[in-house]
């Protein structure tokens, strides 16, 4: 049952076209912000695809290399079976690493990251392969979406390192709009070529951390970093080459919400005034009218909030559809930090009419209405 | 008893030269179920008195007394709920809020008052119903006829039970039948529920519901006029 007339929402509905152009435009605003972060999620999600699928506990790298993105990592040719002898480890695979370009049919290239690992295994490659089967002599695993791109197909082949793969399996996952991850047998990496990351597993009951310092006892030269936390990194490391641009335009995209808030709400607080003043003569405090400037500016973006994320997601799709590289990726958390911050906006759109209905003076109410 | 009592009451709006005395040194007593009239010309006080007498606007100097709260030196917090607890008011553009309905123009002024919720809607009900507005709850007040906007007002100024109704000019906007009907009512108020009601007009007609006609003229009340039996009157 209702307790008080709300007379906020009975205010801001009242006239619809006004408060739907109004929640459009603050909607529009959080969209830009919404779909940007999304944007930036979906490439993080991607980029660390591969290593949440990973089975492994812990993973060694080149001392202060912590990331596969971005990075060159070397290690000794002895770190494999120092790892696999330290108490606790089940098993210790190194990969070998590479960035280069596959160069698919008409010339088309792809800029990725080719994996070695040992295909006995499994370990050290995609959790599922999509179509056909792991690699053999020769052979190489394609991401989906980066295939479509090279125009490859199973059995094709594909230029890697000067030379020619050919495609025995797809997996999905892994591919943004920059790059993708391919994964050859360890052997054919050429020859002498360095595990460039040890993947570590741990034996049942010992603890990914108690494991990672066990191991970094082990090989004091190297860094060694439980799997999360070199996910953490990875993702770190994409947020922080997308921050500014990031802060740029969310602060455009908030800027133009506290705009079409501020103006709504002084509009109406102004279309209002006369009925501020009869509340306030009725007995109204200024406090309640106060609160009803700040419910307003809470509905407004209330509802562009909720409109904002609908088409996001609606949008978010359709890119997805357009742009299989691009992940939309809308989650609560996104939608929570856009709403906070619409909040804070809605709050700062308020100040103005909150001083003039504070200002009211409810002996207006008995001047003639002109 | 609830009463009015008004001492020496002067309002000076500007300073020095430029002081301009809108209400000079006026004495009133309201007794309960009385209607006082006051009348004047445009610009003579009369709106300066109500607003003082309704606790919007401070005395420059003088009393206003009501059940024994001096309003003029109570603090600007407490007036509010001062005006929510003795005061009903009718204004002459009805001043009804666009974004409610007939309804909740009268909760809200229940809800100023302290009572919400279902007993809001009862007490917003009985009223409306009282005053013939029963079938009209869920209209938008632009849906109403004039007449039918200041019953909705005189209900909305009854919300909160006043022991005071102050009514500025309330037949203004109607036409002679409305005007007719809306004094009535106004003179019911006082009649059937002991009710004080203070209204300041221009209105001719409301000289047959008053007990007493009061002419205000640069601040100053002229004469004192004595008016029809109220009784043979309704």
């Amino acid at each position: 049952m209702r307790g008080r007339v709300p007379l906020a929402r009975r205010a801001l509905f009242q006239d619809r076209r006004r408060a739907a152009l109004a929640a459009g435009g603050v909607a529009a605003a959080l969209l830009l912000v919404l779909l940007l972060q999304g944007i930036f999620d979906g490439a993080m999600r991607q980029a660390t695809a591969y290593l949440r699928a990973s089975p492994a506990d812990v993973i060694v790298s080149q001392r202060d290399v912590r990331t596969m993105h971005m990075s060159v990592s070397a290690l000794d040719p002895a770190t494999d079976d120092a790892v696999r002898a330290v108490d606790g480890v089940a098993w210790a695979e190194g990969l070998r690493y590479t960035t280069t370009f596959l160069v698919g049919a008409g010339d088309r290239q792809q800029l990725s990251y080719v994996i070695g690992y040992d295909t006995a295994t499994g370990r050290g490659g995609p959790r599922r392969l999509s179509a056909g089967r792991p690699p053999g002599p020769g052979e190489i695993l394609v991401e989906r979406i980066a295939a479509d791109r090279l125009g490859l197909r199973l059995g094709d082949r594909v230029g890697v390192f000067g030379g020619t793969f050919r495609v025995s399996g797809l997996f999905h996952g892994g591919t943004t709009i920059a790059n993708s991850a391919a994964f050859i047998r360890t052997e054919d990496f050429a020859a002498g070529t360095p595990s460039a990351y040890v993947l570590v597993g741990a034996r049942p009951g010992v603890p990914a951390g108690d494991l990672a310092r066990r191991v970094a006892a082990a090989v004091p030269g190297d860094t060694v970093q439980t799997t999360g936390r070199f996910a953490r990194e990875e993702a770190a490391l994409v947020r922080d080459m997308s921050a500014d641009l990031m802060r740029i335009m969310s602060t455009i995209g908030l800027l133009i919400a506290l705009a079409v808030i501020a103006l709504t709400l002084f509009t109406l607080t102004l279309a209002k005034l006369r009925e501020h003043a009869v509340v306030k003569a009725l007995g109204g405090r200024t406090r309640r009218l106060a609160a009803v400037v700040l419910a307003e500016a809470a509905w407004s973006v209330a509802l562009a909030v909720a409109v904002a994320t609908a088409a996001a997601v609606v949008l978010g799709a359709v890119v997805g559809r357009v742009n299989p590289a691009v992940a939309v990726a809308v989650t609560p958390a996104g939608v929570v930090r856009v709403g906070l911050s619409a909040l804070a906006v809605g709050a700062v759109g308020a100040i103005v009419p909150l001083r003039r209905v504070v200002a009211v003076d409810p002996a207006s109410a008995f001047r003639r209405a002109s | 008893m609830s009463t009015v009592s008004v001492r020496s009451l002067t309002k000076t709006y500007g300073q020095g030269d430029l002081a301009v005395a809108a209400v000079r040194a006026v004495d009133l007593d309201v007794a309960p179920g009385e209607v006082v009239l006051i009348m004047g010309p445009s610009g003579s006080g009369k709106t300066t008195l109500l607003l003082m007498l309704g606790a919007m606007l401070r005395p420059t100097s003088g009393t206003v007394t009501v059940d024994g709260v001096e309003l003029a030196s109570a603090a600007e917090r407490d007036l509010p709920p001062l005006r929510a607890r003795h005061f009903g008011f009718v204004f002459q553009d009805f001043n009804l809020l666009s974004a409610l309905d007939v309804s909740e123009n009268v909760e809200l002024a229940c809800n100023l008052a302290g009572v919400t919720g279902r007993r809001a809607q009862e007490r917003a009900r009985e009223l409306l119903t009282r005053l013939g507005l029963g079938d009209r709850l869920r209209f938008r007040p632009d849906q109403l006829s004039g007449g039918e906007k200041q019953r909705v007002a005189i209900a909305r100024a009854l919300a909160n039970d006043p022991p005071f109704v102050l009514a500025d000019e309330p037949t203004a906007n109607l036409d002679s039948a409305h005007g007719r009907e809306i004094a009535r009512l106004l003179r019911r108020l006082a009649t059937e529920d002991g009710r004080s009601v203070v209204i300041v007009s221009h209105d001719d007609r409301l000289r047959d519901i008053a007990d007493r006609v009061l002419w205000l003229e640069d601040g100053e009340f002229r004469q004192l006029s004595p008016a029809p039996d109220p009784v043979s009157s309704t």
